[in-house]
């Protein structure tokens, strides 16, 4: 009967030497570099928003600079705590915590760590009741996601007003995930340069270019996390770390709009570049409110 | 071989042949995608169990994690067992758990200013009691109507998801606008952490502040221990075994089948409930969106399996998974392999028990009985193979 256990025994390690012989060993250069630390929401890095530019962004400063760069994917809310002190216990230079859902746990890690900074996209550092404790270690990287909106909202009312919409009912309908106030700023600068609308043929995508979710998706208006992550990392290996808001809009190229699955009329791109212009000059302001 | 140790070893092949032929499994998986396996193992084996860090990591720290995701583990594993002995599938310890834990919110939020000594009994007692009739609602639909508590457990589930929503989001427990998290309770209804939460005190190299083991652990081991009791050493208990191996039987015997069913599903929501209640009181002090995608309850399923639906097995088990949940993220870190292998190991055990491997490759290996012989207490999946219909009737 022995035998057979050993038989077993034998094909189980046969199995792990040929995985092994395939597997290829990986790390980092021996050279001091600097450590960073990206800590995912649960929407994992394959998220085609957020997590997935933060990791793009951080690939990109891997290219640039000196840097190491790990991610820790949360499985769910309960990781983000963990995740965030294990990077700090490691005593990483930066870690960074994406979106508005981590806000309660980097205010709370970041209390612990002193020393190590913190960055969070589309949030603060805060208590249990949403108020930014205004760690010295944290820095906010926030959008001007009203900037964003309006690019796409004046495709969407040049489109309508002009007849290129495929139905001519007059609607512009904005669908909110949650309303949380990243959202409500959408919403607020879509809104502004609009009369009409669209009847939902069309679409427009936010936060991330989210040209393949659909056919439909003639745009999309863009929080650039990529250069928001790859901003606080450059900051942290030139030794200019700051704490608090660093806000990215149309002006500082952290904002913006992408054109997806539709040519541009030459018309509509004048008017495009029109507005992003007094965007940037600061001639135009898009609001951040929604009007009520 | 004397007969104890055959029988001990009989036992414990199932549970450890399942995690192994996972492990196994896992390394083929993780090897096929070009990464080495053994580097895959060390950090989990880092992260669960703080064993081997080359990288900086603090074993302490690493313990105290897996310890508070086992928590939760077994009080809702023990709420999955429980039943399962009385041949009921009870699929609803999430819902069940999170009616507790919007209980202990509720309730720590409408009372903030009572002293602890008044207010952390209620918060846990409200978790309880509103799982207890979470649960009992398909323990009265099975005992009356026969309606399958595999479906109305559910869908109980979806309820109190969705109820969940509407509290935090637009409903009364909302912190604010635009924010999707309840207000904070009171401190009375904090469960005290073993180490002071400070962040100027450090213990193992680190602030005091970090280590998150809290005293919901003792309540947790104490619920697993009043299940052993409750099973074992009451007339309950036996009443419960004997509905969950033959309802007629029972019934001949003299058993309130309806009694037994409806007052087993009371208690097992009850622990569920508790469960979600020492989550909020010992760790999260806030019902928040992550509440959403919470799995504890389905977890607990594997738990209660892999654990043989005995006390000890099911807190074992449930330390293995909170190792598993807290080493995946080291995992990804150190050796970049994706946190998502943990799910595939959880699958794969879950898989190996209920596709009964080991009993099969038993039966060519000395240890062997006939597979009915093992465990006898527990049907795997018991629930899903007892009849949908109610109890034959009670003689008056």
């Amino acid at each position: 009967m022995a035998h057979k256990q050993l038989r077993f025994l034998g094909v189980v390690a046969a199995a792990m030497i040929l995985t092994m012989a395939c597997g290829g060993s990986s790390g980092g250069p021996p050279a001091k570099t600097f450590k960073i630390g990206l800590v995912t929401d649960i929407g994992g890095l394959n998220d085609k928003s957020f997590n997935h530019l933060a990791d793009v962004g951080l690939e990109k400063a891997k290219t640039d600079f000196k840097v190491q760069g790990d991610v820790k994917e949360s499985k769910s809310g309960d990781d983000y705590v963990p995740n965030l002190t294990d990077f700090a216990t490691k005593k990483y230079d930066l870690v960074i915590g994406v979106g508005f859902l981590m806000q309660e746990a980097v205010g709370t890690v970041s209390g612990q760590f002193p020393d190590i900074h913190f960055a969070i996209i589309d949030g603060a550092g805060t208590d249990a009741k949403g108020v930014d404790l205004k760690h010295p270690n944290v820095q906010s990287l926030y959008f001007k996601e009203q900037d964003a909106g309006a690019m796409v909202g004046v495709m969407a009312g040049w489109m309508e007003k002009n007849g290129k919409a495929k139905k001519n009912k007059h609607v512009i309908g904005a669908v909110g995930g949650i309303s949380i106030p990243p959202v409500d700023d959408y919403i607020a600068g879509l809104g502004v340069l609009q009369q009409a609308g669209q009847s939902g043929v069309y679409s427009i995508g936010v936060d991330a270019d989210q040209k393949d979710a659909d056919p439909s998706v003639i745009a999309s208006a863009l929080k650039k996390v990529d250069v928001a992550t790859y901003t606080a990392i450059k900051n942290v290996v030139n030794n200019q770390f700051q704490a608090g808001a660093l806000t990215f809009s149309i002006a500082n190229e952290g904002a913006g709009y992408s054109v997806d699955n539709f040519t541009v009329p030459p018309e509509l791109q004048a008017e495009l570049d029109k507005v992003l212009g007094q965007i940037k000059s600061g001639a135009l302001t898009p609001p951040a409110d929604i009007p009520a | 071989m004397p007969p104890i140790v055959r029988r001990l070893a009989g036992g414990l092949a199932m549970p450890f042949g399942s995690v192994v032929f996972a492990f196994a499994v896992g390394a083929l998986i993780v090897g096929a995608t070009g990464a080495n396996p053994f580097s895959a193992y060390a950090g989990l084996l880092c992260g669960g169990l703080g064993i081997g860090c080359t990288q900086g990591e603090n074993p302490a720290l690493e313990i105290s994690n897996t310890i508070v995701f086992a928590i939760p583990l077994i009080t809702t594993g023990v709420a999955v067992a429980l039943p399962f002995r009385a041949g009921l599938f009870n699929i609803g310890a999430e819902g069940q758990l999170l009616v507790g834990s919007m209980a202990c919110t509720a309730i720590g939020i409408k009372f903030n200013t009572l002293p602890s000594p008044i207010l952390l009994p209620m918060v846990l007692l409200g978790g309880m009691a509103a799982g207890a009739v979470w649960a009992g609602i398909p323990g009265v639909l099975k005992a009356t109507v026969g309606a399958h508590e595999v479906v109305t457990t559910i869908m109980l589930n979806y309820i109190a998801q969705w109820l969940l929503r509407f509290l935090i989001i637009g409903g009364p427990l909302q912190l604010g606008p635009g924010t999707s998290k309840s207000l904070p309770i009171g401190e009375g209804a904090h469960l005290a952490t073993v180490l002071p939460v400070d962040n100027a005190l450090i213990i193992f190299g680190l602030p005091a502040s970090v280590y998150r083991v809290h005293t919901g652990l003792l309540i947790a081991l104490a619920a697993a221990a009043l299940f052993a009791f409750l099973l074992w050493r009451t007339s309950f208990g036996y009443e419960i075994r004997a509905v969950g191996q033959s309802q007629k039987a029972a019934r001949y015997a003299g058993v309130s089948v309806r009694r037994t069913i409806i007052l087993t599903m009371l208690i097992a929501g009850a622990f569920s409930g508790l469960a979600g209640a020492v989550q909020i009181a010992g760790v999260d002090h806030n019902l928040t969106d992550k509440y959403f995608t919470d799995t504890t309850g389905f977890d607990a399923i594997a738990v209660a399996l892999l654990g043989l639906g005995s006390a000890v097995g099911i807190v074992l088990a449930a330390v293995l998974f909170g190792a598993l949940h807290a080493g995946g993220a080291i995992m990804q870190s150190d050796a970049g392999i994706s946190s998502n292998l943990v799910l595939v190991l959880q699958a794969l055990i879950l898989f190996s028990i209920a596709a009964n491997f080991v009993g099969a490759i038993r039966r060519g290996l000395p240890l062997g009985r006939a597979p009915a012989a093992l465990p006898p207490e527990l049907p795997p999946a018991a629930g899903l193979m007892s009849e949908a219909t109610a109890p034959p009737p009670e003689p008056t």
